[in-house]
């Protein structure tokens, strides 16, 4: 331990006993235990507590106080169990009788503290901590902390009931690894005493008719086959399955989650694995459940690796059976609906979708959620039936928008439950977006574009902007997934007819209200924009947008169409060159002038895109496009788009210094680049673009990451500059002593005045004699770092006694 | 029996972190999604796998609710929304929707870009979670599904704050988010209906206090920085970019107009324009002076606070700069506080709390050299002060909020638990009501009586109405009729149709009692007797005296016979029928008295 903090801790331990002296804010006993977690496990404990008894006599005091704040008493029951992780360590204590006194009857145990949940929890955590050793599991034994353990299993508060099912888990892992009881055999007979009783326990739970109990063991159970793999886990499974299976055959079935969990639990560890009767309980729960219940059950058992294909085909026909029953209620005539045989839309089903809306549209929307997790995973069932899934999330959504016209009865059930549903529209519409990874039928994809276009016409769409933004999502995966067509020409013809009775459509959301509806437009457009060249009229409106978030899309959005040359208005199709000026300019009056962040920001990634791209206008005159770029970003209040700024000096670096292929693949595009500049050229090039100015300036920045990124690019030059043999050392010619000042008085915070015209061999005087890569690793370190040590953390809990009383509460 | 089940996970007796979850109906809702600005790993949000260990998120809560824009009410959302996965609608007021993203923004920076923290929410990540907001009006009943609807009221606090009613059929629970009962410079007091809750649950951070008044606050603010200006000094006031900034930014405006005060005051961030915007956008959510002087001067339009450049903190002179961030924890605020810090002259104020392991918190616990970085010492010399500004309800604003909305019980949030001890003993002996204290992972179940809608047939109704009298609600009356369960329906009909409907066949049911009276008469004499005592006492009903002896008032039958041991005891049988069972027993007291003697 630091030698400082030692000074300190003493007093801390003082202030922390004293009644008087309630410690001020919550985070610090906390980051006090994190500080003390790393201090044990860098080092022995044992030495730890005995250089520093003050914090034994901590532990001591707090114990023997009258009435202990509960908050301190809990961080000493946690501060205990760390220390006496260590064996050694445990023992010391031991000695003082300190544990007993911690954690057992005498303790805060039998006290008034124990209805603070904090010190329940505090107790537990502390346990957790020190059962690591075959001494701890003595320990616990004499102290009788298992059987407190159990009854806090059933806690009032969640926290705590959840801590001591895992403290269960640990210790019984614990119990069954410990050497001295040398390797248990998996049957149960000659287990550890402390195992049997935990187990025993877990039996007498299993029997018991009160639901929470038997909830606790499942999840006992299902904790211990998640994380415990040793061979006497399937001794356990051989013992509990039957007390298992007799919960199976209960009606209703007893914590049909946490048993639907634990049978999952045991199938993906090696028990499940040995165990073939596993699976017929696993199809048995299946048919047992109702259709919600089954749900997650039936993907749990999908997204097994090993298991056999009949469950495999249970389990999808349970997930498909929903989708089923809206085929079949939404045909228009009788025929099988193309789903693999046991999904056909059972009474079971049909009987919830007709209960409750709340039933419906729940098992809709959990089928839905699970079909599209499945649609993602490698082993998704083969084949994998695209065609009738794609026709049931196009009825579902019609169902839902009222264009469904149905036949039967189920049919105008749904109808009604369904129509103007928001939580439905959204799951079907993030499914349908998801199957567009896979093909359909021509006359399907009609549809799904169809039902699409109705989704972004409706405007039923737009109170609920969710239901809107899912519609672009969905089309837009439409659109790009589809497997030809990189460019507008080769799109298929029932797509371009769809983009052109798009095109209204966003016209009208483009003008929305609502700021969300125009911002989704407007990303959708982004992206679909290499599909289409009619939309930079209707971008370049957005540029003038209210909402700084719609402003920084459209700022995006016109940027990468002129990208690709998509940016030229038909107002003045003769002047395209002077359109694209205008373009420039523009962007560079917004970064200017902007009074919010998230255009300017956009508009410096578009410029550094545009760098990159070799865009042609840049090109065109690339020094005086830096100089004005780096001009505005210098002056800019928010770090972020100085940041961009360097980023684009670093760019024009790289390009300058010309290394094709290897950082900046688009250097090539550049006249100047590819030629054997010399490095007097290019440093020349950066002093007329004042590009020294500006990353010397920004390694003074008040904001880290600029400072961060100006060090990195300044790295870089050196770097670059030095083996190719630069200019000659300028000593301390005028130059060089005047950006010297200026450096210094930067680093002062002082703003001061602007270096003009500087000699490329001063800068690289000034590069050479600086620490740079000192500088890059005191940047590295967080912005707090000195805040965060745990001397800062010790001093601001000494200074804050009696002082922080009355602001404590007053969050914000 | 239905029930109520309230959880906080963040803010149970403690105060950061605010997240409550509420189960009502069969509903689930969350309200707000707070983080804990005093954590930089995990902790500082909640620990959302508590919410269900069943399913998806977005299956189990039916909506999320942000009370206001504060980071330990929604610092959270983002991160809940995009990273954990929940997908469902969120609930928050129009300017909350508007001012959340900066201050979200604001956090992002020193946690992500300053602090270089990977796994982080993103800008797009904010946008995102922003267009799942739907926004609410004030008073404005939003249906969240066919069962489950909310309602904004006013809260005061900050801009944009609300306390919301959820309500399911006929159970509510208010939450109140943070209030205030007292109007300040810019907003309102807060405000609810007698809405007879189920359950209120009430910040309490001002559990035990009562608070000066705020006038008192303002004057010794604006008293110190008139003096360290007057004296040439620099007064440096971090603060977040919203909320307390243009609350302070009013008052100085004020204040330098009338002492005609020349020194400048700038506003060290690009988003103060922003800010003021969605100030001057949001105006009826300000307070009454606010508005009524709207029309002449904005007050949002400040003459004298200018926007600050990095240059003017080297000028020589007095100023007063509002630098973000508020705790002087990074950036441009610390930069400058750097800068002043060496001179006694000057002076920082801090409008708000800062939590362990800022500069802030170091310099308001009284540290005066720090640790920079390289082993450098900053001595500080400057003036420190410490101001607090926030606007929480003090101990007579609970109380009084409770005494507005009437609820059956009480639940404290967002507060420390030893004052949270304190206030719930007095609304419990106050108000006769049982208060909750919750901590956080604790749950409180509230078992509620359900009332039960039932339609009532028109036959019935007509009928009431014919027996002449108007409905009047302060004087209810008694209606018979049989209630039919069918269908999952409750319908109150008469007898009649009820039989009719279910096909059943009416059975008569007569109550019977016997009168003993002392007469040696006859029994037809008897029964002579009493006709006539009734035929006087009763003018109202027909009364008759039936040739086999017996008399008759309306359906009731009285029948008169000797007694089978006593001759001198006449034994009177009385028996009616149920609808006339009011009638029947005053007959048999009428009765018990005696007849008049003959005269």
């Amino acid at each position: 331990m630091d030698p400082e903090c030692s000074r300190l801790l003493p007093a801390l331990c003082a202030v922390l006993v004293d009644p008087r002296q309630p410690v001020a804010d919550d985070t610090c006993l906390e980051k006090l235990l994190d500080w003390f977690k790393t201090v044990t496990e860098a080092g022995p404990s044992l030495l730890l507590l005995q250089e520093n008894p003050c914090l034994v006599e901590l532990l001591f005091r707090v114990l023997k106080a009258h009435d202990p704040h509960p908050r301190v008493l809990s961080f000493s029951l946690r501060l205990a169990g760390l220390f006496a992780a260590q064996e050694d360590c445990f023992q010391y204590l031991q000695q003082g009788e300190l544990l007993p006194m911690l954690f057992g009857e005498a303790g805060p145990l039998g006290g008034a503290a124990w209805t603070a949940p904090t010190v329940r929890s505090g107790w537990l955590q502390g346990l957790r901590s020190l059962a690591q050793h075959p001494s701890a599991l003595l320990f616990l034994a004499d102290c009788g902390a298992v059987d407190t353990i159990f009854s806090l299993q059933g806690d009032s508060s969640l926290f705590v009931a959840s801590a001591a099912g895992q403290l269960l888990v640990h210790i019984l892992a614990l119990a069954m690894q410990s050497p001295a009881e040398g390797h248990p055999s998996p049957q149960g007979c000659d287990w550890p005493a402390c195992a049997q009783k935990i187990v025993c326990h877990v039996e007498d739970s299993l029997h018991s008719t009160a639901t929470p109990q038997v909830t606790q063991a499942l999840n006992v159970l299902t904790t211990t086959f998640g994380h415990c793999h040793g061979p006497w886990t399937q001794g356990l499974w051989v013992r509990l399955s039957p007390l298992v299976a007799c919960l199976l055959e209960k009606d209703p079935i007893p914590a049909s989650h946490s048993l639907m969990d634990l049978l999952l639990s045991v199938a993906r560890s090696p028990v499940g694995s040995s165990d073939c009767g596993l699976w017929e309980t696993l199809a048995q729960t299946l048919s047992h459940l109702s259709p919600i219940q089954a749900g997650p059950l039936a993907l749990g058992i999908l997204k097994l690796q090993d298991c056999p294909q009949a469950l495999k085909t249970q389990a999808f026909g349970v997930l498909l059976q929903p989708l089923a029953c809206v085929l079949k209620a939404a045909a228009q005539s009788p025929g099988p609906p193309g789903f693999p045989e046991g999904a056909t839309g059972d009474s079971m089903t049909v009987d919830t979708f007709l209960s409750s809306k709340s039933a419906c549209v729940g098992l809709l929307c959990q089928a839905l959620a699970h079909l599209e997790l499945l649609q993602l995973l490698p082993q998704r069932p083969s084949p994998w039936p695209q065609a009738p899934l794609l026709r049931a999330a196009v009825a579902i959504l019609r169902f839902c928008n009222g264009s469904a016209a149905p036949t039967s009865d189920v049919g105008g059930h749904l109808c009604a439950v369904l129509a103007g549903c928001v939580r439905v529209q959204r799951a079907a519409l993030d499914f349908l977006g998801t199957l567009s990874q896979g093909t359909g039928p021509q006359e399907l994809v009609t549809q799904v574009f169809a039902v699409l276009l109705e989704y972004l016409t409706s405007p039923d769409s737009s109170p609920t902007v969710q239901v809107l933004k899912k519609a672009f999502q969905a089309t837009l995966r439409w659109l790009l997934g589809s497997p030809k067509a990189p460019s507008c020409c080769d799109l298929d013809p029932h797509t371009q007819l769809f983009l052109r009775e798009l095109l209204p459509v966003l016209r009208k959301r483009l003008c929305s209200p609502c700021w969300e509806a125009r911002d989704s437009g407007l990303e959708f457009l982004t992206q679909v924009t290499r599909h289409w060249g009619e939309v930079p009229e209707l971008t370049r409106q957005l540029l003038r947008d209210p909402e700084s978030y719609v402003r920084a899309s459209a700022v995006t959005a016109t940027g990468q169409l002129s990208s690709w040359g998509l940016y030229t208005t038909p107002t003045s199709p003769e002047h395209p060159e002077v359109q694209q000026e205008s373009l420039f300019t523009e962007l560079l009056h917004i970064l200017s002038t902007d009074s919010e962040g998230f255009p300017r920001r956009a508009v410096m990634q578009v410029f550094t895109q545009w760098l990159k791209d070799g865009h042609a206008d840049v090109a065109e005159d690339l020094e005086q496009f830096v100089a004005r770029v780096l001009q505005v970003a210098s002056r800019d209040l928010d770090w972020e788009v100085r940041a961009q700024g360097l980023e684009l000096a670093l760019v024009f670096l790289e390009q300058l210094l010309g290394h094709p292929g290897s950082r900046c693949p688009y250097a090539v595009a550049l006249p100047e680049a590819a030629a054997p500049a010399t490095l007097a050229q290019v440093l020349q090039a950066l002093c007329r673009v004042q590009l020294f100015e500006f990353a010397l300036r920004a390694l003074f920045d008040c904001d880290r990451p600029v400072a961060q990124k100006s060090c990195d690019l300044l790295l870089f030059l050196r770097a670059k500059a030095t083996p190719c043999g630069g200019p000659q050392e300028a000593g301390a010619s005028p130059d060089v002593v005047s950006v010297e000042a200026a450096l210094q008085r930067w680093q002062a915070g002082e703003q001061g005045q602007p270096l003009g015209e500087l000699e490329p061999e001063a800068v690289m005087a000034v590069l050479r004699s600086m620490d740079l890569e000192g500088l890059r690793g005191t940047l590295a370190k967080s912005s707090d770092h000195i805040e965060k040590s745990p001397q800062s953390l010790l001093q601001d809990l000494l200074a804050s006694v009696g002082v922080l009383g009355e602001n404590e509460a007053d969050c914000y | 029996m239905p029930e109520i089940r309230v959880t906080p996970l963040g803010a149970g007796q403690d105060v950061g972190r605010s997240c409550i979850l509420v189960s009502i109906g069969g509903k689930n809702v969350m309200l707000d999604c707070g983080m804990h600005m005093g954590f930089s790993d995990d902790r500082r949000f909640p620990d959302f796998s508590y919410i269900t260990r069943n399913g998806r998120l977005t299956d189990f809560l039916d909506c999320v609710i942000i009370s206001h824009f504060h980071l330990d009410h929604c610092g959270a959302l983002p991160y809940f929304s995009e990273m954990v996965g929940y997908d469902g609608p969120i609930y928050m007021t129009q300017p909350t929707q508007a001012i959340c993203p900066i201050l979200l923004e604001d956090y992002r920076k020193i946690a992500v870009d300053k602090k270089g923290e990977a796994n982080f929410f993103t800008s797009q990540m904010i946008k995102d979670c922003m267009k799942k907001v739907v926004a609410v009006h004030l008073h404005q009943t939003v249906q969240v599904d066919d069962e489950l609807e909310i309602k904004a009221y006013y809260a005061g606090h900050v801009l944009g704050a609300a306390m919301f009613q959820i309500k399911v059929g006929s159970e509510s629970v208010v939450y109140t988010g943070d209030y205030n009962m007292t109007p300040d410079r810019h907003l309102g007091a807060a405000w609810i209906d007698k809405c007879r809750p189920n359950l209120l649950i009430t910040e309490s951070t001002y559990a035990t206090t009562i608070r000066d008044s705020k006038r008192c606050r303002e004057r010794d603010f604006l008293k110190k920085v008139h003096e360290t200006v007057e004296r040439g000094g620099k007064v440096l006031i971090p603060v977040f970019a919203l909320g307390r900034a243009q609350e302070l930014c009013i008052l100085l405006e004020t204040f330098w107009e009338r002492m005609d005060l020349k020194a400048p005051i700038y506003f060290s961030t690009g988003l103060t324009e922003k800010a003021n915007h969605y100030y001057k956008l949001f105006i009826p959510w300000t307070n009454q002076k606010i508005r009524k002087t709207f029309v002449q001067r904005n007050m949002f339009e400040f003459k004298h606070i200018k926007a600050f450049d990095r240059a003017f903190a080297d000028s020589p002179g007095p100023m007063v700069v509002f630098a973000t961030p508020g705790m002087l924890h990074a950036g441009q605020s610390l930069q400058i506080f750097r800068k002043w810090a060496g001179s006694e002259r000057n002076m920082v104020i801090m409008p708000g709390y800062c939590v362990q392991g800022t500069v802030g918190h170091k310099i308001l616990s009284g540290q005066r050299k720090l640790e920079m970085e390289g082993r450098q010492v900053l001595e500080v010399k400057m003036q420190v002060e410490y101001m607090s500004f926030s606007a929480h309800a003090d101990a007579k604003g609970i109380m009084q909020l409770v005494g507005q909305a009437e609820p059956e019980n009480v639940l404290l949030v967002h507060g420390e638990a030893k004052k949270m001890e304190f206030l719930k003993q007095k609304i419990e002996q106050e108000f006769r009501v049982s208060c909750y204290m919750p901590a956080n992972g604790e749950t409180v179940t509230l078992s509620t009586s359900p009332s039960i809608p039932v339609g009532i047939s028109l036959g019935l109704l007509k009928r009431e109405m014919a027996q002449g009298l108007l409905p009047d609600a302060k004087k209810p009356r008694l209606l018979h009729g049989t209630l039919i369960m069918k269908d999952s329906n409750f319908r109150l009909v008469s007898s009649e149709q009820a039989l009719k409907e279910l096909g059943l066949s009416e059975h008569q049911l007569r109550f019977t009692c016997r009168v003993h009276l002392h007469d040696t008469r006859k029994e037809q004499e008897t029964a002579l007797r009493v006709y006539s005592h009734l035929k006087s006492v009763l003018k109202d009903h027909c009364v008759q005296h039936l040739p086999d002896g017996s008399v008759t008032v309306e359906s009731i039958l009285i029948q008169a016979a000797a007694h089978s041991e006593d001759p001198s005891t006449k034994v009177l049988l009385v028996s009616w029928t149920y609808q006339d069972e009011e009638l029947g027993s005053y007959l048999t007291s009428l009765l018990k008295k005696g007849l008049p003697q003959a005269s």
